[in-house]
């Protein structure tokens, strides 16, 4: 069959040898069609040589038009000019006196010809209009589909990495073939930093991929610059930059993207370079907030540390001093008192040294030594390390003989007592009784500090845990780590602590912690 | 009954500033006293003077403190009290561990550091190298080992087996920090040393039974993180006269 779509075909082969399909895939698909529709021609062909003897030639080409409508409805549009030509030509040489020649007896038949020829290539023309659309609308319907599916993944993704990832995922899937994504490292497109495991390319191309994400245009296969590439290699543009480089291999059967799937490709790119520059910009106000939050603690624990570090030491230094230049000057009396604010004072630093180090230990994540222990020797040690504090206070402790051992680390929880017992010292008038208290109810065991001091303002209670808030109370010095070291410690326990108004004046401090299995 | 001269103190410790309030606190209870700044230097000096008792600061320029017990004990059984940092509980099991015989935790109070070291003198003292006095009173309590008879303000109270070892171990370690695992090996045997909340348990009970507020223990001290301590030098509480009958009762 010969057909005029048999005209190219060759030449690709001979451009590239080292490829064994042919780069464009039209020639051999129109060769095909074409023999399609001259084969449709030649079946109406025979359908009119079968009618002929009982039908006028102009109704004859009638069976010709529907043939051409079969072509149209189904091959290209090629195919279908074809077909309508070879129609006329055949209608003429088979069905139209004298037969077996282009020659026409009468010349009436020419307007035959001329009507059925504009017929045929009207038909041709509509139809593949039609089906353009419908093919049109399918294709924007799935490229809609694609990109729809690709926004979701990335407004899922907060890690750039993630979004690159997810973003090559769905484009393998949309454009059947391997895709991977390159993320730039200090300027430079990484081949390390890909989102693929397997590198089908070799690292050789890495400078391709750079020229890319240097010069913000396509280059590789199928594009003017480096056309003999291995990948096709898009630049994932953002708003303000480039954020990295698409890489697209060629499919399965080594066949190139259609021009309408660069444009999806383009959008597909676009796209996934917005969603890395915003998440890029999102962890790069991340980091700011944070490092803005660091700066402002280390700023508050630098000025509460340095005032409370500088107030004992200034009464040490003071004293010392007076001691030293006045010793003999003084009355008994004062010098006691002198020596008695050193000690105190130096007391006094070596427990906010101790504060200091357990909250640095608790915030780097320190393992918590559990075991089980009697409440009472957990209660029994922080009133030993309080004894100076406390000299002279009345401490009522009611703990139930049947209370089950608790299973914590001794010495954090130890720690919270002393700091909860200190306070309720500190904060109420040196004449008024603490209470301690415990009772287990189902699975908890809950335990309190009582003291009947001014308590706490309204609201000022969730405040009390944080770190570096200091009660409204005056007169009374503390850096503010106390009962934020209780709460680290408690909520590392997997308790809670609160801190209620007490009925009839005062505070109290309740921790509850869980009983749980015992190890 | 005082001695007429008091023990030398041989005192390892690199920091001047705990040295110079050290040697006036040891002079002033008229311990004689002698310095080293390294543990090679402490090491030589333990074995040239032979002395009393060493106090041993853990942190020292030249070697880890520990090393100089590891040395000592493999030819003396000198008391030894290290002075440690609070928070540091591994490093002071480690001390007893090698046989160091207390720690100090630091900061200390003076009065602290001083009934450590009259404890261990006293543990290394000629008359109670057995440990076992036979009557032990403090506070309310006496212990007679005798007649296995233990009476709280002249009342007698009941002992199960194992509360009456363990007082026993405490008792003959009075007012030296014994460890868990000790306490553990001696009163229920080595093969459950790691049964560490049995003890706890059973000090409890004896607390119960023993102290006048168990919650605030005058005798049976916890040591967190490390051991028990049975108090009966009791400077705080005032009951001198009874730690007087203690330190003497192993002559009666």
């Amino acid at each position: 069959m010969t057909s005029p779509a048999e005209l190219p075909g060759t030449d690709e082969a001979a451009v590239d040898p080292a490829e064994p399909q042919p780069r464009r895939h039209g020639a051999p698909a129109s060769l095909r069609e074409g023999g399609l529709a001259a084969a449709i021609v030649g079946i109406a062909t025979l359908i009119a040589l079968g009618l002929r003897p009982y039908l006028a030639p102009t109704n004859l080409a009638m069976v010709y038009l529907l043939g051409v409508v079969v072509v149209a409805t189904r091959y290209s549009r090629r195919a279908s000019v074809m077909a309508s030509l070879l129609s006329v030509a055949f209608f003429d040489f088979f069905c139209v006196p004298p037969y077996f020649t282009l020659g026409v007896s009468d010349s009436e038949y020419l307007i035959t010809f001329a009507g059925m020829l504009v017929v045929a290539l009207v038909i041709s023309a509509q139809t593949a209009r039609i089906r353009a659309q419908a093919a049109n609308a399918v294709e924007r319907e799935s490229r809609t589909q694609a990109l729809y599916r690709l926004s979701r993944r990335l407004s899922a993704q907060t890690r750039v990495f993630d979004a690159a990832l997810a973003a090559a995922e769905v484009a393998e899937e949309v454009f059947g073939s391997t895709v991977i994504i390159f993320l730039p490292e200090e300027g430079r497109i990484s081949f390390r930093k890909r989102t693929s495991n397997q590198l089908p390319i070799s690292t050789a191309e890495e400078e391709i991929a750079q020229t890319v994400f240097d010069h913000g245009r396509k280059a590789g296969r199928g594009m003017e610059r480096f056309p003999h590439a291995a990948a096709t290699y898009v630049p994932l543009k953002g708003a303000s930059r480039i954020v990295g480089v698409m890489a697209i291999l060629p499919g399965s059967k080594g066949e190139e993207l259609q021009a309408d799937q660069q444009h999806l490709l383009d959008l597909f790119a676009n796209q996934t370079a917005l969603a890395i520059e915003r998440t890029l910009s999102q962890n790069a106000a991340d980091d700011a907030r944070l490092q803005m939050e660091t700066e402002e603690m280390r700023s508050s624990l630098l000025s509460a540390v340095s005032h409370d570090l500088r107030t004992p030491l200034a009464s040490i230094t003071g004293a010392a001093t007076t001691l030293r230049s006045q010793g003999e000057k003084l009355a008994p009396g004062v010098r006691d008192e002198l020596l008695e604010s050193i000690s105190e004072e130096a007391l006094r630093l070596s427990r906010l040294v101790g504060n200091l180090l357990d909250m640095t230990r608790l915030e780097s994540g320190m393992e918590l030594r559990r075991d089980l222990y009697p409440l009472e020797e957990i209660v029994g040690v922080a009133l030993q390390r309080l004894e100076p504090q406390l000299a002279g206070r009345e401490v009522a402790v009611s703990l139930p003989e049947d209370l089950p051992l608790v299973n914590v680390d001794e010495l954090l929880l130890g720690q919270v007592l002393v700091n909860l017992i200190e306070n309720a010292a500190k904060y109420s008038p040196s004449g008024s009784a603490i209470e301690i208290a415990a009772e287990a109810t189902s699975g908890v065991v809950q335990l309190e500090v009582r003291d009947r001091g001014r308590g706490f303002a309204a609201l000022e209670e969730d405040r009390l845990f944080e770190k570096f808030y200091r009660g409204k109370s005056e007169g009374v010095r503390g850096a503010g780590l106390g009962l934020a070291i209780c709460r680290a410690i408690v909520v590392a326990h997997r308790g809670t602590i609160e801190a209620l108004q007490r009925a009839g004046g005062g505070a109290v401090f309740r921790i509850r912690l869980p009983l749980g299995a015992r190890p | 009954m005082k001695p007429p001269m008091k023990p030398l103190v041989l005192v390892i410790e690199d920091d001047p500033q705990i040295l110079r309030f050290l040697r006036a606190t040891l002079a002033a209870e008229d311990y004689q006293f002698h310095e080293a700044a390294t543990a090679e230097e402490g090491v030589a000096q333990a074995a040239a003077r032979q002395p009393g008792l060493v106090l041993l600061d853990l942190g020292l320029p030249d070697r880890d403190g520990l090393s100089v017990i590891r040395e000592i004990r493999r030819w003396s059984q000198m008391p030894i009290v290290v002075l440690s940092a609070r928070g540091q509980e591994k490093d002071k099991i480690a001390a007893l561990d090698l046989g160091a015989d207390d720690y100090v935790a630091k900061p200390f109070a003076v009065g602290e550091l001083l009934a450590r070291i009259r404890a261990a003198l006293r543990r290394a003292g000629p008359q109670n190298q057995d440990g076992t006095d036979r009557v032990i009173r403090f506070g309310d309590v006496q212990a007679d080992f005798e007649k296995r008879q233990i009476t709280v303000g002249g009342q007698e109270v009941h002992l199960t087996p194992n509360e009456y070892r363990l007082l026993q171990v405490l008792i003959k370690y009075a007012g030296r920090v014994v460890t868990q695992r000790q306490l553990l090996t001696e009163v229920w045997g080595p093969q459950h040393t790691e049964q560490s909340q049995y003890l706890r348990v059973y000090v409890a009970q004896l607390r119960r039974k023993l102290e006048r507020d168990p919650a605030r223990p005058r005798h049976l001290q916890t040591e967190p993180g490390v051991g028990y301590r049975l108090s009966i030098d009791a400077t705080q509480s005032g009951d001198v006269s009874q730690s007087r009958d203690v330190s003497q009762s192993g002559d009666t």
